[in-house]
């Protein structure tokens, strides 16, 4: 019945079941692996008295090989999209340049923008702390605890920003935080798992990273915001009021075409078709955002 | 456990496809409170004969699909030991969703057995023809 030997423990059951949902949303993959690890450690827990891989040879009789759950997983992924109603129905494909109005992923995606610069500059320097306290603390005997201690605080910090991406760029995250280390492990074991954790230093590059990137996000949308105001708001106020307050002393030309009514009228008209390219350059971000979020938090 | 054939499985898998969501409504709605996965899958084995048919991994997918549908909702807690449990319980549209289902059941039940009990009696009569 069963393709392959029984993996003898959990780390190679979870291992196993990875490679089985290879090619699957990595969402499903961190949800497939919690509830495989979260079922696993259960049953080891209420059996004290057996060995982890006695436990583990019994368990895969009754949970399922990794392939069988694998299966189960993908087949509920596509069930859903079938015959049952969609509760998050995909956004359809917006026909048109103008169709940007109406996607609510667009102004989620200018919402990060702006919230970015404020977790950019949090993360950046949790970060920093971290490693500039975690590398001379090595010394003493708290460098451990301490180490411990940080790199818990950045699978936190990735978790929420998982969620907060999520929530506004609508790219699938994990659900729940990433499986921690049993407590029976030791201190140095865990550690070990930590640093050979690619997502640990995945996760850390992301909260350096969210520094920079929060700077332009930032600043971009902010100028496209203002710039998309001051043309509407500046060229309205001109028609109504009779004088046009826009200078632009450099340019000539310009400077003399918006203090005509025609001039003003061509302003306006630019400053609503801002309103779409802004729209469309913050969804296209936070695309580009999303899926390097998606990259560097959720383990692959 | 007899060595079943592999249409025997295939038609296993599929006869549970649909009436897994069915059981675990149940399973929540008698608890009346919160349960974690691995809570629910030891109440399903404890059901009875359809403990062992039903591989316990399978529930899990199922509990989120029911989460994602609206028909449970689920929370996560931090457990004293190991990974974080999520706690399922049943909504009241899953209350409502769960008395459809089971008249639902209930017909599909009888359809089955009727045909069933017509082609026993077929085959009884072809016995007798032969004896």
């Amino acid at each position: 019945m069963k393709a392959d030997p029984a993996p003898d423990m959990v780390r190679a059951y979870l291992d196993a079941l990875r490679s089985a949902l290879k090619g699957s949303s990595p969402g499903l993959i961190s949800d497939a692996l919690a509830d495989a690890e979260e079922h696993l450690q259960g049953e080891i827990a209420s059996n004290p008295d057996k060995t982890e891989a006695a436990v583990l040879a019994s368990v895969i009789e009754t949970y399922g090989t990794p392939q069988e759950i694998a299966e189960e997983y993908k087949s509920m992924e596509a069930a859903i999209a079938g015959p049952f109603p969609k509760p998050e129905p995909k956004p359809e494909r917006q026909a048109g340049f103008f169709g940007v109005i109406s996607d609510a992923r667009a102004y989620g995606a200018l919402m990060y923008m702006l919230l970015s610069l404020a977790t950019g500059i949090f993360y950046f320097v949790w970060a920093m702390i971290g490693i500039s306290l975690t590398v001379p603390f090595f010394l003493f005997i708290f460098g451990i605890p301490f180490a411990l201690l940080f790199v818990g605080s950045v699978r936190i910090l990735s978790h929420v920003e998982g969620r907060i991406v999520e929530g506004l760029l609508g790219v699938r995250m994990p659900r729940r935080l990433p499986a921690q280390a049993s407590a029976s492990e030791t201190v140095w074991a865990r550690i070990r798992d930590s640093l050979t954790d690619i997502r640990t230093w995945s996760s850390l590059l992301y909260l350096l990273l969210m520094l920079p990137l929060g700077i332009v996000y930032f600043t971009l949308a902010v100028v496209g915001i203002s710039l998309t105001f001051a043309c509407v708001g500046g060229s309205l106020l001109g028609l109504v009021s009779g004088h046009s307050y826009i200078e632009f002393s450099d340019v000539a030309w310009l400077d003399h075409l918006f203090h005509t009514a025609p001039g003003l009228l061509l302003l306006m008209l630019a400053g609503g078709l801002l309103v779409f390219l802004v729209l469309h350059m913050a969804r296209g971000i936070g695309w580009l955002h999303g899926h390097l979020a998606e990259l560097l938090l959720v383990r692959l | 456990m007899i060595e079943e054939t592999t249409y025997t499985r295939k038609f296993r898998k599929e006869l549970m496809a649909g009436l897994s969501s069915l059981v675990l409504l149940a399973v929540l709605a008698r608890a009346g409170r919160e349960m974690y996965g691995y809570e629910i899958a030891k109440a399903v084995k404890a059901e009875g004969e359809g403990g062992l048919i039903f591989k316990q991994g399978a529930i899990y997918p199922v509990l989120r699909s029911l989460d994602t549908l609206g028909l449970l909702e689920s929370r996560v807690e931090a457990s004293a030991f190991g990974p974080p449990r999520r706690y399922y319980s049943i909504t009241d549209e899953g209350r409502r969703a769960l008395s459809e289902w089971q008249g639902a059941w209930r017909d599909m039940r009888e359809f089955v057995d009727d045909a069933l009990a017509a082609h026993l009696a077929g085959s009884a009569a072809v016995v007798e023809n032969r004896a």
